[in-house]
């Protein structure tokens, strides 16, 4: 595997790590509120 | 109120322009569907098929497009984020460039100059443009959200955000080109590069230009609408992020049984599959959203629009990975089939989602209620079984073009020649020309609709708003 084999893999798994990270921190249980606010907050302003 | 300087003259600047954009893409998009089935209707050297069919395609995608995307965005991001644009100078600019732009790029095309790359033809002084009112647009919507006084980012926001970035990147990377003259210039790329790029913005101007702000607009005019909050703010989060990570890999999917490297097929081929996913959370955050409410869809005729809206999204994100495999590719490519493909997306998903918005937006932006709500409801019916006519008879086309392009005799030869497979699409065409002008109706009594209200339409009960558009 040359160098930039390696370097397209690495990003590769690191997007996925970052994505994996996203969806754990929205879908943590001590985010819900948090993590659900915004759609309520969204019909206030009329 | 904090809400007494919103700047709507804007708004209501880019819904009119919008409407005119789309006018002339439907217009010239029915046109040429007759100098299909009528080739004496080409007029050269300015008026014939090749010419016009990109007017069609830039028309519709950029000016009625994108047209609806400024004018809904610079309400949708001052409300979401109670503050009013960050400049109205530069908005102002943004719209005059924004017409400039479209009408430059009607005319060199009718005049021949192109790239040749599709959806991307304008040759470089015009790219130039384009470069400067995206560049216009994104300061304004980025300053108005980080001077924004909600704490809180609305899923729309952040489909803003990446259509901004993601249009800039796209654009700028498909636009490397070498000058050689004022209306000439060559591709940076050579070969199967260039390909490669091409379809990557291609496939990905479908991705920010036709997929995230309409998701963006999607996801707060229903809620708006019905009444009731989206299903989950969090599944629209996780289907957003899914969506940007697996979305910039698809564009090689167009490229399929060519020259390029067949990794990069394959690997576009699977994230294809993958987007059914995100694609799918946002239909079902969609349909959820409706729990308790779908006794609206008789009640209220936006919905109709924003639900049958996203059902065609939901009908083109699972037809579109279909296509990208390379086995049923090998079989509709270069067939009808295809066109029909897009314009489900077109006329079914992107445009039912404009229509809901201008109609929304009216009452909101000039203070009179919708002119005649059974206009809004023939409209609707106009342009569903418009669409439907146009895009059913092109699948069956497809179908029938394939199957004769592929048909063999015992000793290998072709059973058809390439003039019986075109004399076989005359039907399905006549049919695409009326599935065409009854959609073009619908559109013509939508402006008027939307003409009266402003006109002659009932005050509202909502917040003045003055004559200079704010309110």
């Amino acid at each position: 595997m040359d160098l930039a084999s390696i370097v397209y893999l690495g990003m590769t798994f690191g997007l996925l790590v970052i994505f994996v990270m996203i969806v754990v921190r929205t879908y943590s249980k001590k985010r819900k509120d948090e993590g659900e606010i915004a759609k309520y907050r969204m019909l206030d302003d009329d | 109120m904090e809400n007494q300087t919103y700047n709507y003259a804007i708004v209501r600047s880019f819904v009119t322009w919008s409407m005119i954009w789309g006018l002339v893409a439907v217009l010239v998009g029915v046109i040429v569907s007759l100098q299909m089935v009528n080739p004496d209707l080409n007029f050269p050297p300015y008026l014939t098929f090749g010419r016009l069919r990109p007017v069609h395609t830039n028309a519709g995608i950029y000016g009625w497009g994108i047209g609806v995307i400024f004018a809904a965005f610079y309400y949708i991001v001052q409300r979401l984020c109670k503050v009013p644009i960050w400049s109205d100078k530069l908005a102002k600019f943004q719209l005059w460039l924004f017409n400039a732009t479209i009408t430059a790029s009607a005319v060199t095309l009718l005049l021949g100059y192109t790239t040749s790359k599709e959806y991307h033809e304008m040759e470089w002084p015009i790219d130039v443009m384009v470069v400067i009112l995206w560049v216009a647009f994104s300061i304004n919507i980025i300053m108005t959200i980080l001077k924004r006084k909600e704490e809180q980012m609305y899923i729309s926001l952040w489909y803003m955000m990446a259509a901004i970035v993601g249009v800039a990147i796209l654009y700028l990377v498909n636009s490397a080109a070498v000058p050689v003259s004022f209306f000439k210039s060559y591709s940076a790329y050579a070969g199967t590069n260039d390909a490669n790029v091409q379809w990557w913005f291609g496939h990905n101007a479908v991705a920010m230009v036709l997929t995230a702000p309409f998701l963006g607009m999607f996801y707060y005019f229903l809620p708006k609408t019905t009444g009731v909050p989206i299903f989950s703010h969090r599944l629209s989060i996780t289907a957003f992020w899914s969506l940007i990570f697996m979305y910039l890999w698809t564009g090689a999917h167009h490229l399929l049984w060519t020259p390029v490297p067949d990794w990069i097929q394959t690997l576009a081929m699977g994230f294809s599959i993958m987007l059914i996913a995100p694609s799918w959370g946002s239909v079902f955050n969609g349909y959820l959203s409706m729990n308790g409410q779908w006794h609206q869809m008789r009640e209220n005729y936006l919905v109709k629009f924003l639900i049958l809206g996203i059902t065609f999204y939901g009908l083109q994100t699972l037809q579109g990975p279909m296509q990208a495999i390379r086995t049923f590719s090998a079989f509709i490519h270069y067939t009808d089939w295809v066109p029909a493909h897009i314009h489900m997306g077109t006329m079914g998903w992107v445009s039912m989602i404009c229509f809901a918005s201008i109609y929304y937006l009216i009452p909101r932006i000039y203070g009179r209620e919708l002119y005649s709500i059974p206009l809004a409801d023939l409209h609707f019916w106009l342009t569903l079984v418009g669409q439907l006519i146009w895009s059913i008879s092109l699948w069956i086309a497809g179908v029938l073009q394939a199957g004769m392009w592929n048909a063999m005799n015992s000793d290998g030869s072709l059973t058809y020649t390439f003039m019986e497979t075109m004399v076989e699409m005359y039907p399905y065409w006549w049919a695409r020309v009326l599935g065409g002008v009854i959609y073009m109706a619908g559109l013509v009594i939508f402006i008027y609709n939307i003409y009266m209200s402003v006109k002659k339409g009932e005050p509202t009960a909502v917040p003045t708003i003055t004559t200079e558009g704010r309110a």
